[in-house]
Order: structure tokens, then C-alpha cells, then sequence
């Protein structure tokens, strides 16, 4: 059995474990995604009940012997970043994105200051789609789906701005004759490339995103984009 | 384990309640059999109509026997307002502690896209209806605050606004009788955050 002493982590999301308890689904810095029970976290009297929410800044101490461990402490280190509206079904979208593309025991330092980073840009009321963009494209890059975004997929050729190209999810991008259904232009896949996205790019990198995220999901859509929808 | 075997099952049944481990189900189901027959004749026939014939309100989804509950049937209910709450729990502590008099829309839920509920698993559409058709002049929002809570409230104000009702939500902050030192942190910010002038 190994102990796990003051990680810092966020609450992904929990549900319910027998009367009381929850099993938690939390994002640690050195241990990446982790469950665990919180005994009694249910209950009326329990001190946990309202740190153990998503978007907190928490340490976490546990003990674990098999998959799921067990929360020994949990404690808020810092104010929680206010999302409101829109910034909150964001933070809801990327929590989905970490539970559907991070594998349990998988340690991603990087991704977790990027999720703090982005949380706290969110909750400052910055734009929220160069922010997603950014971080969508780094959890790739961290889960093994890194894309590729400054060359041709095949001949390796640079992408010209005026240019137009096929995205393929697993590959990359392939030149095409001209815009059209699932076509990126050479432009925004070199600002995405960049990290510095001018708004009228925005809405083909979403469709990018969401296509190359669904090849990576399966079947099983996002849930969390039918709130953006209402 | 008694090598009774409608004893054994009875003791088993009673455990589906919340709270009752095997040892409550065991002196329940003596005390019955033993003390009070007649209290359990009669707890098995209402359970039997109970689970038959209670239901959905079809306006606000709360518990009923009947097509629609007394509250939205109710002439004394202020029609002019609607809460929309989680669940039928949270209808009868508001009935009982406070002296809203307006009617209700029950969600049964939260919006949690983790677990796979969304919009139209809380019959949203079904508020958008009535919104529609039977608008009221304020609709208050007493979903829990709780992230969920939170994000199902966003999604209830915008609803609302398409359809130009005012939209309040209930206060959160420190609770009577409590002290500012065991406050936790968020609900003290959010306390100060939506302090209020005193006239």
C-alpha cells in the first residue's frame, strides 16, 4: 500500500458510493488522474462536503492499494477561481476532456498548470475558445495525439498560409484544391501552431478540434457540448 | 440468519431502506411480527398503494396521486411565480420553512454531463413549454449550489430570458446562528461578494 502525502489536485467529478460516501475522480500534479473514496462525504456533518467540488485548488492525501484508493485528507488552498455562465460550462468541458483522454495513474504535471492557467484566464473573463484551443491542442501533445500543425502530412512540406488543407485526425494535414465541407485553411493551423489566434480563424479551429478530439474519442460523444448548444 | 425462510426474506426486503443495515432490518421485522402485527398489515397495504398509484404531477413533475398535484391545482398559489428546484425533497423543506406561496417545477436532477444528464433528462423541454405557454412573471432558481447546481442555474436563466421572465436566484452565504471564523472559504467570498446595502 503507498501513501500519497499534500498533492495538489482539482475534483473532476464525483458521484455517489453507497449511503454516504462519494468516489472522487481527482486531477493530481504528480499522479495525474486518480479515484478515491471519501467516506462519509455525504453526510450532513461531513467537513469535506464543500471542499470537494470541482475547480477547487486542493491538497489531497491518500492511501491506495488497488485501483481505487482512499482520501485520508483534503484541504482548500486558495479561493476558487468564480466561473460563471459560459466560463463555467468551459470548465465542465475541460474536465470532461481530462476524464475521457487522461488514463488513471498517468502522471501530467504539464497539463495540470495548463488546466490551472486556463481555470484562472477563465474565471478573469478572457475569451474562452483561444484558451480551449490552446489547451485542447497541449492535452493531445500530452496524451500521444500530438498534432501536427506546421507541415504537410507525407511530403513534409511547409504550411503556406493561403493554402487550404484536408485535416486527417490521425495523420495530419494534406493539401487540398481549395475551401470547402472539413477543409482548414494554412493560416489557422499556423496560429494554432503559434499560440496566437486572431478571432476569424476561431470557428474552423473549433470544427478542427471537435473532429480530430472525436476521432480520438470513439463513439461516445462529449457531453458537455450539449450545454453550449441551449 | 434464521432458518425461517419468509422470515429471512422479510428481514432482506426491509434492508432496501436507507439506513438500515442487517441488524435494524432484523429487530424491525421481529417487532412487527411480535409487538405490532396490526402496524404492519397495515405499513404492507398503504406501500402496496402507495407504489401503485403515487406519480409524476404532470405540470411539475413533484410526487402526486393525482393527474396534477395539489399545489399546482391549488387557486390560493400565487400564479405569478415558479421555483424550480432539484428534487421533491427540496419542495417540502421550502413548504416548510419558508412562506413562499407561488408553484413549482421539479427537475429530478442537475445538469452533469459527466454522468450523462443534459438538458432533456431534466425535461427542460417540458419548462420551455410552460414557460411558453403559462409564463410566469418570475421564475426564482433554487438549484443547490453546488458546481452542477450552478451550471443547470445558467442554463434555467437563459431559458428564461428568451422568454422575458425575471429571473432571481435564492441568496447564498453565511447561515443564521453560524460564525464568520467556521464559515468555509467560498461561501464567505461569495457572502461579500453579494454583500447588500442595509436602509
Amino acid at each position: 500500500m503507498s501513501r500519497m502525502q499534500l498533492e495538489p489536485a482539482y475534483v473532476l467529478h464525483s458521484r455517489s458510493f453507497r449511503e454516504t460516501s462519494l468516489i472522487v475522480e481527482a486531477f493530481t500534479r504528480e499522479h495525474g488522474r486518480v479515484a478515491v473514496v471519501a467516506r462519509g462525504a455525504k453526510s450532513p456533518r461531513s467537513r469535506w462536503k464543500n471542499v470537494l467540488q470541482p475547480f477547487r485548488p486542493l491538497v489531497i492525501s491518500w492511501s491506495q492499494k488497488s485501483d481505487l484508493g482512499t482520501l485520508a485528507a483534503a484541504d482548500q488552498v486558495a479561493s476558487p477561481p468564480v466561473l460563471q455562465g459560459q466560463a463555467l460550462y468551459c470548465g465542465l468541458y475541460m474536465n470532461e476532456l481530462l476524464m475521457r483522454l487522461l488514463h488513471r495513474g498517468d502522471p501530467h504535471a504539464e497539463v495540470f498548470e495548463r488546466y490551472r492557467q486556463a481555470l484562472s484566464e477563465l474565471a478573469a473573463e478572457a475569451p474562452p475558445q483561444p484558451l480551449l484551443r490552446v489547451f485542447e491542442k497541449h492535452l493531445l501533445d500530452a496524451t500521444g495525439y500530438a498534432m501536427l500543425l506546421d507541415r504537410e502530412y507525407g511530403s513534409g512540406a511547409e504550411i503556406q498560409p493561403r493554402s487550404w488543407y484536408e485535416y486527417q485526425p490521425d495523420r495530419g494535414p494534406v493539401l487540398s484544391v481549395g475551401p470547402g465541407e472539413g477543409r482548414v485553411s494554412g493560416a489557422a493551423l499556423l496560429a494554432l501552431h503559434a499560440e496566437n489566434m486572431q478571432a476569424e480563424y476561431l470557428p474552423e479551429l473549433r470544427r478542427l478540434m471537435r473532429a480530430v478530439i472525436g476521432y480520438h474519442l470513439g463513439s461516445k460523444p462529449l457531453a458537455s457540448l450539449a450545454l453550449f448548444s441551449g | 440468519m434464521s432458518s425461517e425462510p419468509l422470515l429471512n426474506q422479510l428481514i432482506e426486503s426491509l434492508r432496501c431502506l436507507p439506513g438500515v443495515g442487517p441488524k435494524s432490518a432484523q429487530r424491525m421485522a421481529l417487532h412487527l411480527l411480535e409487538r405490532n402485527r396490526e402496524g404492519g398489515l397495515q405499513l404492507a397495504s398503504v406501500l402496496v398503494e402507495a407504489m401503485g398509484k403515487i406519480g409524476r404531477c404532470k405540470q411539475c413533475r413533484d410526487l402526486t396521486e393525482m393527474e396534477t398535484c395539489a399545489v399546482c391545482v391549488s387557486p390560493r398559489r400565487d400564479q405569478t411565480l415558479l421555483c424550480v428546484v432539484e428534487s421533491p425533497v427540496d419542495v417540502l423543506a421550502i413548504e416548510q420553512a419558508t412562506a413562499y406561496n407561488g408553484r413549482y417545477f421539479v427537475l429530478l436532477g442537475r445538469l452533469s454531463p459527466l454522468d450523462g444528464i443534459g438538458p432533456a433528462e431534466l425535461g427542460l423541454d417540458q419548462l420551455a413549454e410552460r414557460l411558453e405557454q403559462d409564463a410566469p412573471e418570475e421564475m426564482i432558481i433554487a438549484t443547490n449550489p453546488t458546481v452542477e447546481g450552478e451550471a443547470t442555474s445558467f442554463y434555467l436563466q437563459r431559458m428564461a430570458q428568451k422568454h422575458n421572465i425575471r429571473v432571481t436566484r435564492i441568496a447564498h452565504g453565511v447561515p443564521l446562528g453560524g460564525e464568520l471564523e467556521y464559515t468555509d472559504q467560498s461561501t464567505l467570498a461569495h457572502a461579500f461578494g453579494s454583500r447588500r446595502l442595509v436602509d
